[in-house]
């Protein structure tokens, strides 16, 4: 009895490892910036740097606890069965954001670990229950909070407006999950009366909402304003988790649930959605990639990197739908929001020694700060290697896979076009240098902190451009139906 | 006893407050929220043998999260009384005739059957359902008030729900457990920010 007690204690401790950390934090972090552990003015250092050692630990435990059978929790009318995607996205995140949160630094370091930890908690956990409603209201509902909890109590009318558009996102979104769940699940009953909708119309009913959820949340055209404002307002850690890594987790859902839904059907899903979907993909891509050309704020031009990442991801859709045993689009998710991070590393440490958003303020940042330089190059490989794995390698070729020429030039130029958004950001560095830049202290290449952020940069990228080939682990669909594959009561 | 007395005017109360929820200020629109969540939310688990766990969580994140949301002084009898005259009610509910015909023409839209095999569902829910549907949707896209755009979402999500319990029933337990955390954050983030944005214009 004893035993059993003890493998379901340990069993839960393993499946809900990613959730324990972000709990703790909630204790560690206010205990370590009270004045028993230091100066008053030295807190948020404290806070922060206990917010980096718990992300770490985080991410050790996702990868030790794993995504096996000893990891599956059962209690009562509750499974949690940790997925193999969700604790990779736990385990990059952790180390992700824990780069972010010590290079940032600043007075709420410890509250955006928090961030960070909540955020990494709720993908885990949505990619670890049973597929339905729950998972992709836990991601939107989890999405609105963090962002709202990253804009913090700061009377900034910019920052709680990105709040408000988050909200009435999530608000309509939910909305049409419920809708897309309802028309899902009256699938089977067409089948027994054909008076009513035929199974085709559904089945292309339920690919629409889920595609509008996907579109939505992830910030393609049309619906990229939330997604720029986000990046422009909100602190870099709480946009790239809101702007994405929670999109990340949601798409691979919602890719899993296309996927199921295109293999349970015969005939090819109707409607002109798969059309609509690389319409708006290809679209998508041009307009982040044209627009990162065209912005001058810092912020703007992420937000409109993200926008180009988000195009892929719609395309993935659109490829998944017609080919769902595909695993290519699956790995589109996470190299995505690798590349993002590492811009989001690069504007935070510029940030933090310039403190300029200006593009053209910022002329000639590289010759002063060589490490930053490093960084962006960085990203710039990985963001030029995503399209590329996904055009030339054997894996899938999503644009390809549009039918069209129009599509697969769009894309091609898209991915160009971000691409040299990138090399922009490069040029801008290493032109003449602005008086502001000048007047700004030169950085230390070989500084121990600077040595860390390029060691970490460079291994970001080496997983986003698919050089240390990780996420493949992540590349198999979701279980269908985690109650049934996994044994009741099982133990390690 | 048949389910019909029963759901004839829950529905019908729901459909009002809900439409009093996204037209009235202030006061009456708080009251009317709450109204409308409990009884979208007996609709939708329909506890006639006894409470389950789900509804129970449903009203304890919405009452809680209203209790937190609500701006000083909303509680104050004298002016709650104000308020919610009858006349009052009644006026606001003419001074906005669009909520209140959508509330009356999506009552009687749920009583046709939408191109769906429900022929087994309730129709007084399906009602409930596109009523709070049709007159959420529209603030929700277009509101400029914070608090009004929360309100909204609740409501629309209410009817999308009860929609969905018109054909498939009460959700499961995780579900319902997410759907209470949606309610709870949906009216909290509202608040929260419409503190901040009255601040920082201030």
């Amino acid at each position: 009895m004893n035993d059993a007690l003890t493998l379901q204690a340990l069993s839960a401790i393993r499946a809900l490892s990613p959730l324990l950390f972000a709990l703790l934090s909630l204790f560690v972090i206010p205990i370590v910036r009270s004045d028993r552990f230091g100066s008053k003015r030295d807190a948020h250092v404290r806070g922060g740097s206990a917010a980096v050692a718990l992300l770490l630990l985080s991410s050790v435990a996702a990868l030790l606890a794993g995504s096996g059978y000893g990891s599956t929790l059962n209690a009562g009318l509750i499974t949690v069965d940790p997925s193999e995607p969700g604790r990779l996205l736990v385990t990059l995140g952790g180390a992700v954001f824990a780069l972010i949160v010590a290079v940032g630094q600043g007075r709420r370091a410890g509250a955006m670990g928090q961030v960070a930890l909540f955020g990494l908690a709720l993908i885990d956990l949505a990619l670890a229950i049973p597929i339905g409603l729950a998972p992709i209201t836990l991601l939107l509902v989890g999405s609105a909070s963090l962002s709202a909890l990253a804009a913090g109590d700061k009377e900034d009318a910019q920052r709680a407006r990105a709040v408000f558009r988050d909200l009435r996102t999530v608000g309509v979104l939910l909305t049409v999950t419920v809708m897309a769940e309802l028309l899902r699940s009256a699938i089977p009953l067409s089948a027994t009366d054909p008076s009513y909708a035929t199974t085709s119309s559904l089945t292309a009913g339920v690919a629409l909402t889920l595609s509008l959820v996907l579109l939505g949340m992830i910030g393609a055209f049309p619906f990229h304003h939330r997604l720029v404002r986000i990046f422009e307002s909100l602190p870099i850690v709480g946009s790239l988790m809101v702007g994405v890594w929670i999109p990340a987790a949601l798409s691979l859902i919602i890719l899993n649930e296309l996927s199921l839904l295109s293999s349970s059907v015969s005939e090819p899903i109707g409607g002109a959605v798969v059309a609509a979907l690389f319409i708006t993909g290809t679209v998508t891509l041009l307009f982040g990639g044209l627009s990162a050309l065209l912005h001058d704020d810092v912020g703007e031009v992420l937000g409109f990197l993200a926008v180009g990442n988000a195009g892929w991801l719609t395309l993935g859709a659109a490829a998944i739908i017609l080919h769902p045993s595909a695993v290519g689009p699956l790995l589109v998710a996470l190299p995505g929001a690798l590349v993002i991070s590492l811009f989001g590393l690069w504007r935070i440490s510029i940030r933090r020694h310039y403190e300029l958003t200006s593009l053209q303020e910022l002329s000639g940042w590289a010759r002063r700060t060589r490490a930053l330089g490093v960084v962006l190059i960085c990203a710039v490989v990985s963001q030029a290697a995503v399209p590329a794995r996904e055009f030339f390698s054997g894996g899938f070729d999503i644009a390809g896979q549009g039918g069209s020429l129009l599509v697969t030039v769009g894309a091609l130029l898209g991915a160009g076009a971000l691409a040299a958004a990138a090399v922009r950001l490069l040029l801008i560095g290493v032109a003449q240098e602005s008086q502001d830049v000048h007047r700004t202290r030169k950085g230390k290449v070989l500084s121990p902190a600077a040595i860390w952020l390029m060691a970490g940069a460079i291994l970001i990228s080496g997983v986003a451009a698919g050089l240390i080939n990780i996420e493949a682990a992540a590349s198999g669909l979701l279980r269908p139906d985690p109650v049934e594959s996994v044994p009741q009561y099982s133990t390690p | 006893m048949n389910p019909l007395l029963l759901e004839l005017p829950l529905a019908a109360v729901a459909a009002l407050s809900g439409a009093l929820a996204v037209t009235s200020a202030r006061r009456g629109a708080w009251i009317a929220l709450l109204l409308m969540t409990t009884v979208a939310a007996l609709l939708e688990f329909r506890p006639t043998d006894s409470l389950s766990p789900a509804l129970l969580l449903r009203l304890a994140a919405i009452y809680g999260a209203t209790l937190y949301a609500l701006p000083a002084g909303m509680l104050e009898r004298r002016a709650l009384a104000h308020d919610l005259q009858p006349r009052r009610l009644i006026a606001t509910l003419a001074d906005h005739p669009v909520v209140a015909v959508s509330a009356a023409a999506g009552l009687i839209l749920g009583a046709i059957p939408l191109a769906l095999p429900i022929e087994g569902s309730s129709v007084l829910l399906r009602g409930a359902g596109v009523a709070l549907l049709l007159i959420g949707l529209p603030p929700l896209l277009t509101s400029r008030y914070v608090e009004a755009t929360a309100r909204a979402a609740v409501v629309t999500l209410s009817g999308a729900l009860l929609l969905r319990a018109s054909i498939l029933g009460a959700l499961d337990l995780f579900s319902s457990i997410a759907m209470a955390a949606g309610f709870a954050a949906l009216l909290l983030i509202g608040a929260a920010v419409a503190g901040q944005l009255t601040k920082a214009e201030e």
